[in-house]
């Protein structure tokens, strides 16, 4: 079976799409609404703190939770790593995801003076990838061993890791 | 007399403070140029309450007739909406694009 295709939703993202999309057109690159209705904004670096606070604090986008912070690693691109942001708005009961790209080396804006949920999820993103985000409060390790060299969730990093157990 | 939410104060007055938000809100918008969308956007929004908030002077109707939760969280949300609109006055998002992604960033499947 297949789930039923919800046309009215999908619409009325697209429109919240276009029209997010037409009040910021210096940061956002592409919009895009998935098959199963997820809204997603594709962001250029610079715009991550403008497009963050217009989600939380607009009227008609009052995206107050941070569900989310992630990120993808594609290492065949440029800038090969993907920041994922997923967004909840309670008003609204609706959800949005944010995506910015970056390299090994560029450092990117914290969210944390947005939302206070991104402090760990920022912390674990540079323990895991080595995305380094400037203006974070506390930005050191959190799920890797004290003297652990490396971040595993890289796609160059071997399974078993480089240290044999 | 409770607002039934955690943190949120009872709200004595709350057409005049929604009255003073309202009017800083507009203020700050003239400051932004007039053919950006945020400000045709935020001004439309601003002026619909607006008028909902002078006309109706019963709180509990007002409250049904904006449709957004209590006055209190009426009020909140007026404060970010001020807060948001000086930010965007140094920002600026209505200029045209920073710079154009790499041209293989977002395809999916790579």
């Amino acid at each position: 079976t297949v789930r039923p295709k919800n046309e009215v939703e999908q619409k009325q993202l697209c429109a919240f799409g276009e029209y997010v999309a037409e009040i910021m057109p210096k940061y956002i690159q592409q919009v895009q609404v998935t098959c199963f209705n997820e809204l997603e904004l594709l962001i250029h670096p610079d715009g991550i703190i403008p497009v963050l606070t217009f989600l939380r604090d607009h009227t008609n986008a009052q995206f107050k939770s941070l569900a989310d912070l992630t990120a993808v690693d594609v290492p065949s691109r440029q800038y090969r790593f993907e920041i994922v942001y997923n967004l909840l708005s309670l008003r609204f009961n609706s959800r949005i995801r944010v995506k910015t790209y970056t390299d090994e080396l560029t450092p990117v804006d914290s969210a944390v003076s947005v939302h206070k949920a991104a402090n760990w999820y920022e912390r674990e993103v540079w323990d895991m990838y080595g995305v380094f985000f400037a203006n974070h409060p506390d930005l050191r390790r959190i799920l890797t061993d004290y003297g652990f060299e490396g971040h595993p969730f890289r796609k160059d990093f071997p399974l078993s890791g480089y240290v044999e157990v | 007399q409770t607002t039934g939410l955690v943190g949120l104060a009872v709200a004595e007055n709350p057409h005049e403070r929604l009255r003073i938000l309202y009017t800083k809100i507009l203020s700050v918008l003239q400051n932004i140029p007039k053919d950006a969308a945020y400000r045709k956007y935020t001004e439309q929004i601003v002026n619909e309450r607006f008028d909902l908030v002078k006309k109706e002077t019963d709180v509990q109707k007002l409250q049904d007739k904006l449709n957004s939760g209590q006055i209190e969280e009426v009020i909140v949300q007026a404060e970010n909406e001020l807060s948001l609109a000086r930010k965007m006055i140094q920002w600026k998002p209505w200029e045209p694009l920073v710079e154009e992604p790499p041209s293989d960033q977002w395809r999916w499947p790579i």
